[in-house]
């Protein structure tokens, strides 16, 4: 039935877009929702931001106090979380939609495990090279082995998963080896990092993360309808003009430069690649890859579970990355249990 | 005038390094339904996937008007030569409709999703294959037959000069082989040209026009369904003692194993 709801949306002869107003309704929500959950982030607490001061913060006069937090403290954090959570949600999106598994992420593949590996052989360098780069270095070596120990690149996404968890091993035991070998402050701020945390990001955190999304989004766009075609098997797709192999290939490597970021920023926040693409399909209850919902559901989790670290009395001062993991292997427990279910029905 | 043609010269294709198909020339008829028959494993879907581009030719190459198909913009081929491959995925909770309409999907452009001949050229594949009442139902819900004609809607839909057909009839009922089989002749009656793969030498003697017969990767007999088949081919092909008898209904030759 979802079909016969489809609307086109065109300007002019060059673009035309289709929608569902099920799904535009859908994202209005979400909007609604991160930006409720947005204010609550700066206002609660005690060093929240009267309300008072947020509405003088759009005229442009508000205390000094209010001026500090929210741009030292909470904004960046928050900015970070949306980002970063939106990254999460498009990169498992796109990879689950090309490796036709829902169990997958880029987290699995090896990248979340090499930026760790990358941060803790930063931190045995005195001089202290920042956080951020140890990450991306680890991700892009960690991605840079998967790609060569598969003998294939990207195409064939089974190999691309074995030489993922191969990886990962291997970056987890560097980080171990590292986390034992250092200095008992050095491995406990390293510990942190290593579950995700979104404790003292700045704007320059931000800015990396949202420099990541902009230059995916023309990418996207053209690769959309392509994994749309996808569902259908390799050889329609192909067959139909959709270029099966490079549709795949520029998907896992915008998924995983994504990824990659997102790790870089908040660390390796687990679970919200994996779960934001399987919540967007029940929340659409449609067919492709979702990628707006996607995008807004991992926003909505990060902020969430950030939110929640911040303010509820039990949770005090835990890494963010400890709560998605929480609620994320409970939710990776009741999918298998629905595969399971499937596959036996 | 002729150049509109679909054609394979010199075609070797293989998975690995033993090639299915070596050295192999075809010019696909205009205007008609071909069938090709033959063994399991004599390449009669590795020549279909060829003609569509889904697989790779080196060397030898396959060229629609005369131009290498290699040379063609992915969606522009896709404008003009269709392939339905033998195990197409249904999208989980897909719609008829919705399957139908990724059958446009040559039309659109890398900003544009849609085509004012979208609609249409959707109802009118939805008509010629009887699933107008069924077309908001998912595809999950339908029986073989009828998601078969599905597939074959989308095919339509995509409004191509050739449309290849990667055994269109297996895994189908006696009634629903049938079904397709008469689907592959309006098509072709429409003026377009069908190539079907096809493993029942009856059936494609009946609803076709012409035969293509294959062995070891090679064509051994191409000629009109009516007089291709003999029993010295039977026999050379696939091994089987048989008569060819009539089909009392069609006048068309039909192949009866001998007595045992």
């Amino acid at each position: 039935m979802t079909q016969q709801q489809t609307k086109v949306f065109t300007i002019g002869e060059t673009i035309a877009v289709l929608y569902q107003r099920r799904h535009v309704v859908l994202w209005t929500i979400l909007a609604a929702l991160i930006l409720v959950l947005g204010i609550v982030t700066l206002v609660a607490g005690k060093l929240g931001i009267g309300m008072g001061d947020i509405i003088a913060l759009f005229g442009g006069e508000s205390s000094p106090t209010a001026t500090f937090v929210l741009e030292n403290l909470r904004g960046p954090r928050l900015l970070v979380a949306i980002l970063a959570g939106a990254a999460f949600g498009l990169s498992g999106a796109l990879f689950q939609t090309v490796t036709r598994n829902p169990l997958g992420s880029p987290d699995v593949l090896g990248l979340a495990a090499g930026a760790g590996a990358g941060v803790a052989v930063v931190s045995l360098f005195p001089t202290g090279l920042p956080t951020p780069i140890g990450a991306l270095a680890g991700a892009g070596v960690a991605i840079g082995l998967v790609a060569i120990a598969t003998g294939s690149g990207f195409t064939s996404p089974s190999r691309v998963i074995l030489a993922g968890i191969a990886v990962a091993a291997m970056a987890t035991a560097i980080t171990q080896f590292v986390v034992t070998a250092t200095l008992r402050d050095e491995a406990s701020r390293l510990a942190a990092y290593l579950v995700g945390s979104l404790n003292a990001r700045d704007l320059g955190h931000a800015g990396l993360i949202c420099l990541a999304l902009l230059i995916a989004l023309p990418l996207l766009i053209v690769l959309n309808p392509r994994l749309q075609l996808m569902e259908l098997g390799d050889e329609l797709a192909t067959s139909l003009g959709g270029k099966a192999t490079t549709t795949r290939t520029w998907a896992i490597v915008a998924s995983l430069m994504l990824a990659a970021m997102a790790v870089a920023v908040a660390g390796p926040i687990a679970f919200i690649a994996l779960m934001s693409p399987h919540a967007a399909r029940m929340l659409t209850r449609s067919t492709g890859p979702n990628l707006v919902t996607s995008a807004l559901v991992g926003a909505v989790l990060l902020v969430l579970a950030d939110l929640s670290v911040q303010q509820l009395p039990v949770l005090d001062g835990l890494p963010v990355g400890i709560i998605t993991a929480g609620f994320g292997g409970i939710f990776l427990g009741y999918l298998l249990l629905r595969e399971f279910r499937k596959g036996h029905a | 005038m002729t150049y509109n043609l679909l054609a394979a010269r010199g075609l070797t294709v293989g998975y690995g390094a033993t090639p299915v198909i070596h050295d192999l020339d075809f010019d696909v008829p205009q205007g008609r339904f071909t069938a090709i028959v033959g063994p399991n494993g004599c390449g009669k879907s590795t020549l279909v996937k060829s003609l569509a581009r889904v697989l790779a030719t080196e060397p030898g190459m396959v060229t629609l008007d005369g131009k290498h198909v290699q040379a063609y913009r992915p969606r522009r081929l896709a404008q003009r030569v269709a392939l339905l491959p033998q195990h197409p995925t249904v999208p989980e909770g897909v719609t008829v409709r919705g399957l139908v309409a990724r059958g446009r999907y040559p039309y659109h452009g890398a900003l544009r999703q849609w085509s004012p001949q979208d609609t249409p050229a959707i109802d009118q594949a939805l008509n010629d294959t009887g699933l107008t009442e069924l077309a908001d139902m998912p595809v999950a819900a339908l029986s073989g037959g009828q998601r078969q004609r599905a597939w074959l809607a989308m095919v339509l839909a995509q409004q191509t000069d050739y449309v290849l057909l990667d055994e269109p009839t297996s895994f189908l009922d006696i009634a629903h082989q049938v079904d397709v089989l008469r689907l592959c002749r309006n098509i072709s009656n429409q003026g377009r040209t069908v190539v079907a793969v096809l493993h029942d030498l009856n059936q494609a003697a009946r609803y076709a026009d012409d035969l293509v017969v294959m062995r070891d990767g090679a064509i051994v007999a191409h000629g009109r369904s009516d007089t291709t088949l003999t029993s010295s081919l039977v026999s050379d092909v696939f091994g089987l003692d048989s008569m060819i008898g009539v089909d009392p209904c069609s006048g068309t030759p039909m192949v009866v194993p001998v007595a045992d």
